[in-house]
């Protein structure tokens, strides 16, 4: 169990560091930031950081997943899914 | 009101715009007076902003054959092509169609939009295929595979090794796999590496669908599109295409080798679904596609045109998107540049369209023109003298360019 928590913190962090620069506010990144409400961040980059962290752990993670995300860690609970299913 | 709350912010945005200056999404053609010249804002304007790539919006041929299909098959089919709207002309262009692009089926829509919608959610079963899209492919692209429900997965734009990854990963239980690409994209003018596509989207048992909306006609030895260029229309499983460019009228099609296609008649909603084109519509675009058939010339004129403005624009040092094509883009360096320089443009009687993020590849600003064949040398003239105009009147419309962006533009010339 701590390893999977390791892991999703790793995804987490990963995950931080992809947005930091559009974190134009400077707001503290958390499970619950909302990306698109309290990130203004638009979909199309939220779809852009996504083939980033899908080339960093090589796996894929489909449009209709990430357009059914809205939270941080909804996005790092989506990915370690995917993560689990396709290793 | 909770209703309307999710506006709010496009809605300041877009009256921005309007405050600012002239709102490049409320532009009004208010007469139109050639394929190449409208009176926007009570001024005549050079029109290098529509998609008029073949300048055939007044040919003598097409009109006639619209108000001869006027005249005898009325104003409109009142039908769907599924049910009740299909007349001998849809049948004939479909034919028309499929031999022009060497293919055996073809599938006639009512646009370019409801062509791809159609394709994508008709061939996909949401429960055991896969769609699989470049990053930079259009709405309607999208759009197909939300109406599909079926899982969609991007690659990056013009990556076939990203593809190649993304499909070695699928789990080998999914059934169908349909890659999606386009031929030239219309927001940088770059054109895709079909054949590359091709030899890795069949290497791992998936079809490959291009849409050359923007290139049919215009790309290609015969105009087939970029595919032919590419030496590539031999392996495409689905072409897909637009009456509302290079034909000049509105409509849509799907091409294929494959006989399966004609299942699409009972299985894609927005086929079954809206209105089929009017009969002036189809009696116009198959007008229009003997038109390009017969003159090769036009396209030569219109990539004549296309390279001379794109070694105007390179001189003047503006920041091309891509190599020449029939669409230059060029970039600024962000919105506010993009919009005043947008509106200098349209002050001093020229009509491009401007492009701004979200809608666009890497968040790019930009200044999008389409070339003409129709577009005279006068035409061509005004054009540079505007731009040259606008590159001196804003200090930064010249050279904005990333290194990365200018290295990535480079291999591909």
């Amino acid at each position: 169990m701590t390893e999977i928590q390791e892991d999703d913190d790793l995804v987490f962090h990963k995950i931080c560091s992809l947005l930091e620069p559009l974190n134009h506010k400077g707001a503290k990144l958390t499970r619950d930031t909302d990306l698109i409400a309290d990130l203004e961040v638009d979909s199309v980059s939220v779809l852009d950081i996504v083939m980033d962290i899908e080339d960093n752990y090589d796996i894929s993670i489909p449009v209709n997943t990430i357009s059914e995300t809205r939270t941080i860690g909804e996005l790092v609970d989506a990915i370690h899914a995917i993560k689990k299913e396709q290793s | 009101m909770s209703l309307f709350d999710k506006f709010e912010k496009n809605a300041a945005l877009y009256n921005q715009l309007s405050e600012a200056g002239q709102n490049p999404f409320t532009v009004v053609m208010e007469k139109v007076l050639g394929p190449t010249r409208a009176i926007i804002k009570g001024r005549e304007t050079v029109l290098a902003g529509t998609h008029n790539y073949l300048g055939q919006t007044f040919e003598p041929n097409a009109i006639a054959a619209a108000k001869e299909a006027l005249d005898k098959e009325g104003t409109g089919t009142t039908g769907s092509r599924f049910a009740n709207g299909t007349f001998s002309g849809h049948k004939m262009l479909e034919r028309d169609l499929a031999d022009y692009l060497g293919m055996t089926h073809c599938v006639v829509f009512s646009t370019g939009y409801t062509a791809n919608l159609g394709a994508i959610a008709g061939l996909i079963n949401p429960a055991d295929d896969v769609v699989l899209i470049d990053a930079d492919c259009h709405a309607c692209i999208y759009d197909g595979c939300a109406l599909s429900g079926a899982e969609t997965i991007r690659f990056r734009h013009n990556d076939p090794e990203s593809l190649d990854k993304r499909l070695a990963r699928l789990d080998p239980k999914v059934k169908g796999k349909l890659v999606c690409i386009e031929g030239m994209y219309s927001m940088f003018g770059d054109i895709a590496p079909v054949q590359e596509f091709v030899e890795v989207a069949h290497r791992h048992g998936a079809y490959l669908l291009v849409d050359e909306a923007h290139s049919f006609g215009v790309y290609g030895e015969t105009g087939k599109g970029v595919s032919e260029a590419e030496g590539a229309m031999r392996g495409i499983d689905f072409y897909t295409g637009t009456f509302s460019k290079a034909l000049a009228a509105i409509g849509g099609f799907v091409a294929s080798n494959h006989p399966e296609l004609e299942y699409l008649r009972f299985s894609s909603r927005p086929y079954q679904f809206t209105a089929s084109p009017s009969p002036a519509t189809i009696a116009s675009a198959s007008a229009a596609l003997a038109n390009i058939k017969a003159h090769p010339e036009l396209r030569d004129k219109l990539w004549a045109n296309a390279r001379r403005l794109h070694a105007a624009f390179t001189q003047l040092g503006l920041n091309i998107a891509a190599p020449p094509a029939p669409v230059i883009s060029v970039l600024l360096p962000n919105r506010e540049l993009a919009f005043a320089a947008w509106n200098f443009l349209l002050e001093n009687g020229v009509y491009v369209n401007m492009a701004i993020p979200p809608g666009t590849p890497g968040k790019e600003s930009l200044l999008r023109l389409a070339v003409s064949s129709a577009h005279t040398n006068e035409d061509i003239d005004r054009l540079v003298a505007a731009y040259t105009a606008m590159a001196d009147a804003f200090e930064g419309a010249r050279v904005t360019a990333s290194a990365e962006r200018v290295a990535s533009i480079q291999s591909k010339s």
